[in-house]
């Protein structure tokens, strides 16, 4: 039998339009064409249904609306996590691993699909490679393609740099010079000298690193100490140096740099040492450096100085989205130079201030708490105290709450407004010892009223920024205790994380809201970060990065680990599209906002973007099973 | 032998031996039982193009089929044959079907595709919309290139889809107004496989409507059409 050249070429003309068939050889799409079946489901009907035998099917939707429901006793049409348009293929997890789909599927209008024979869908996995590719790795895949699209858009604005993308194997210049740890300084000194390098990496006899030393540490432990040039170098150089794989990129690289303040790093593999990268290495990769910007941080003595490297960080933010830079460690980047910058402030600050005698810590709340910055985040801050012997709590509050103030204030100068909740460390309220705060998070868990729960979903993502950190840990292991001992409170946190839902329509792809705009933090960020924080206070986590607190859920098994990875790529891809926005607006000299139109993405992104909801919507009705949340 | 000639049945058509072997072996084929459900038996829906709306004098000049087994339309299960024409349609005629005339001219010689279509169909019933008007040129095509009356198991959803739905039957006429009632699109309208394809969508969307009213044979189906013809005709 033989498929009429015009169907094939109707049906090729229809399929080409959606990922993966757009990017399939010919080939193997008419060969797909030509074993395809069509089949009609009625509104309401049920196309496939939980069972034990393995799904014999693959379906792409011709035409029509298919809706996943997670559990059928709650099957009404407010209980579908899953919302499939024209185009896109089901149940490719069921299929890859040979079992029963988990979701009752259901056709949500008249719908036609297309329908392959589950062997004739094995074959074409091995056929074709970016069938098997999207089928194994959907969202993974199309953020991929999405990623080539953003790198192709940014790459006329950075085409001069380098990608701080690129391995470090792809980056290390020669091979390291090394010596043995008893080598004497003189002989280390002069081999310095004369092959004019800043630093010697000493080995073991089987070339694994133990020990660095640069031209810095000649000064201060050798020339001032007034060392003999006869000892051996072991006795100054610094032990355990910090080394990465081959394969680590170097943002990674400066990252680690920026945090810890070093100037080489070594790269090592399988315990040997493979080469040496400096920060001159990565410095000449990017004009703005993140070590540059961190080592101008550090010295600043003034706020115009901060002001600047504000600036700075901002223009770094733009060049890695340049360069392609995932979303996680770009946040990363973002939150640790935000961290460095209010560091310095607060030195600065406390210079002659009576506070200098006070043990209290710099509170990061919220996003900043969770590491997850953009460009357009308000300030959330606080302060935790420790009250010397015989001073009362109110005492050391007055002493403190000027100098958070001036610090809130500088803050503001550089470009991170004043929360207009006032959650910030110069507001008496969030200005506490520590037995205030427990006392306050107690309150907050007892009552679960309103204020309180909102307020739990900031300060409960409290991280330790500046200061006496034993003071913010001590907090922390108590909540870790508190906040499991109180399901009323988790559940009232579940119900109203609840109320706030991924806006995926039943019959067009997004509800919008004012001026045909997704709000994408409200709408596409909380719903995970809700999810993940009441899931992490329930089983006692310590971690307050989303995509930590996801990670740490999979490996407690308290979350599939699939599935923790389809809602992290999720999460990473919203963010992405966020700090894109935010990017956008910035060039033009726009206020920044979380509404995106979804007309102005592009069809990948949209579909992505409506992947990533469903994410969402997946992981809320795991809250609303464990929680027993009635929608 | 004109093409006139042919018309009036004046004379025989001449089919090769080999051809006049295969017609034999098709009308040799069992006749299928009407009462075997339609949701585990094969149909073939079916759509024309012809060089006019005149039923005596027009001709046909393609033929789009696909066919639905066990309640699947079957994408390599299907049919699609333009006959060659000695004349060419006029202009008009062509912007509605698309066939142009180099493909008329091009197309399989009008016995061959006749044949072929029958082997494509074997015995199994056929589905249109509008069918008295596909059915009237293939019997003619039949007669005048192959010498025989083509009696066939006929169903038309244009007096099914309505005695299915009587509440629509008013404001649903076309074959247009029922693909927008299911939501059936269509790759080229007015091309004979794309209209026989969206038929095809059609029949299976008035599947649930069926089964709700016990229609579940080609017999049903039958009844189902004659009855609504007749009240129509009483009204």
């Amino acid at each position: 039998m033989t498929t009429p050249y015009a169907l094939v070429a109707a049906t090729l003309d229809q399929l080409t339009r959606y990922a993966p068939f757009d990017q399939m050889a010919r080939e193997h799409l008419v060969w797909m064409i030509e074993r395809l079946k069509v089949g009609y489901y009625a509104k309401g009907e049920v196309v496939l249904a939980p069972g034990d035998a393995p799904v014999d099917t693959f379906y792409v939707i011709k035409q029509g609306i298919i809706l996943g429901e997670q559990d059928v006793v709650r099957a009404q049409e407010n209980a579908a996590w899953l919302e499939l348009h024209e185009g896109e293929c089901f149940p490719l997890g069921a299929l890859m691993s040979k079992r029963g789909v988990t979701s009752t599927y259901r056709a949500g209008t008249d719908t036609f699909c297309y329908e392959l024979a589950a062997a004739d869908f094995r074959e074409l996995i091995k056929a074709s490679e970016p069938f098997s590719d999207f089928c194994s790795r959907r969202i993974a895949n199309l953020l991929e393609q999405s990623k080539e699209v953003i790198q192709a858009q940014y790459a006329k604005s950075t085409s001069e740099q380098q990608s701080m993308s690129s391995p470090l194997s792809a980056i290390i210049r020669r091979e390291p010079i090394t010596c043995a740890p008893d080598t004497s300084l003189r002989e280390v000194l002069e081999i310095m000298h004369g092959n004019g390098i800043g630093s010697m990496v000493a080995v073991d006899g089987e070339r694994r690193p133990v020990g660095i030393f640069t031209l810095h540490d000649v000064l201060s432990r050798v020339a001032l100490p007034g060392l003999s040039l006869d000892e051996p170098l072991a006795t100054v150089m610094t032990p355990d140096p910090y080394t990465m794989p081959p394969h680590a990129f170097a943002y990674e690289a400066a990252l680690v740099m920026a945090r810890h303040g070093f100037r080489h790093i070594l790269v090592e593999e399988n315990g040997r040492l493979k080469g040496l990268i400096s920060e001159k290495d990565l410095f000449s990769l990017q004009r703005v450096g993140l070590r540059q910007i961190s080592g101008t941080i550090r010295n600043a003595v003034s706020m115009d100085t901060l002001k600047g490297s504000a600036r700075d960080i901002r223009q770094l933010a733009h060049n890695m989205m340049a360069q392609g830079v995932a979303a996680e460690q770009l946040t990363q980047i973002i939150s640790t130079l935000n961290d460095l910058l209010t560091c310095r402030i607060i030195e600065l600050e406390l210079q002659d201030s009576p506070v200098r005698g006070i043990e209290f810590c710099w509170l990061a709340l919220g996003s900043e708490g969770r590491l997850e910055q953009t460009l357009n985040t308000d300030q959330d801050n606080g302060i935790v105290f420790n009250p010397d012997d015989g001073m009362d709590a109110d005492a050391v509050r007055a002493l403190v709450l000027p100098f958070a103030k001036r610090v809130n204030l500088a803050l503001a100068e550089c470009g991170f407004p004043l929360c207009n909740g006032q959650v910030m460390a110069s507001n008496p309220r969030w200005c506490l010892s520590l037995a205030e705060w427990q006392d306050t998070f107690a309150g907050w868990i007892d009552h679960g009223a309103p204020m309180d729960l909102l307020h739990s979903t900031i300060f409960f993502d409290f991280r330790p920024l500046y200061g006496a950190e034993h003071l913010a840990g001590a907090l922390r292991d108590w909540l870790s205790e508190a906040a499991p001992k109180n399901p009323r409170f988790l559940h009232q946190m579940a119900v109203n994380a609840l109320r706030n839902r991924p806006p995926l329509g039943l019959v067009r792809d997004f509800v919008t809201g004012d001026g045909h705009t997704l709000d994408l933090k409200l709408n596409g960020i909380t719903p995970f970060v809700d999810a993940a924080r009441i899931f992490d206070l329930a089983s006692g986590g310590r971690h307050t990065n989303t995509v930590g607190r996801l990670r740490e859920l999979a490996e407690m098994k308290f979350l599939n680990e699939q599935d923790a990875d389809a809602y992290i790529q999720a999460f990473l891809f919203i963010q992405l599209l966020r700090l894109r926005l935010h990017h956008g607006q910035c060039e033009r000299g726009e206020a920044l906002t979380n509404k995106v139109d979804p007309d102005s993405l592009n069809h990948l992104d949209q579909r992505i973007l409506k992947e990533a909801f469903r994410q969402a919507r997946k992981l809320q009705t795991k809250l609303e099973l464990d929680y027993q949340v009635r929608s | 032998m004109s093409w006139l000639t042919r018309l009036f049945g004046l004379e025989k058509p001449v089919l090769t031996p080999a051809q006049a072997a295969r017609l034999a072996a098709w009308r040799a084929l069992p006749e299928p039982d009407m009462r075997d459900p339609v949701a585990a038996s094969r149909y073939v829906v079916v759509d024309v193009e012809s060089s006019g709306l005149n039923i005596a004098r027009d001709r046909l000049i393609a033929i789009g089929a696909v066919a639905v087994v066990n309640g699947r339309i079957l994408l390599d299960d299907g049919l699609d044959i333009v006959l060659q024409q000695a004349a060419v349609s006029d202009k008009d005629n062509i912007l509605i079907h698309g066939i142009g005339g180099t493909l008329q001219r091009e197309g399989v010689p009008p016995a061959e595709a006749m044949l072929t279509f029958l082997e494509y169909l074997g015995k199994d019933a056929l589905i249109a919309f509008h069918a008295s008007f596909d059915e009237a040129m293939i019997r003619r095509a039949v007669k005048v290139f192959l010498g025989f009356r083509f009696d066939h198991v006929w169903v038309d959803l244009a007096h099914v889809a309505p005695a299915l739905y009587p509440r629509l039957a008013a404001r649903k006429r076309s074959l247009d107004q029922w693909m927008a009632q299911f939501g059936i699109g269509n790759f080229a309208r007015h091309n004979a496989l794309a209209d026989a394809l969206s038929t095809a969508e059609l029949m299976l969307a008035l599947g649930p409507a069926m089964r709700d009213k016990t229609v579940l044979n080609m017999r049903d189906m039958r009844a189902l059409e004659r009855a609504h013809r007749h009240n129509n005709m009483a009204m």
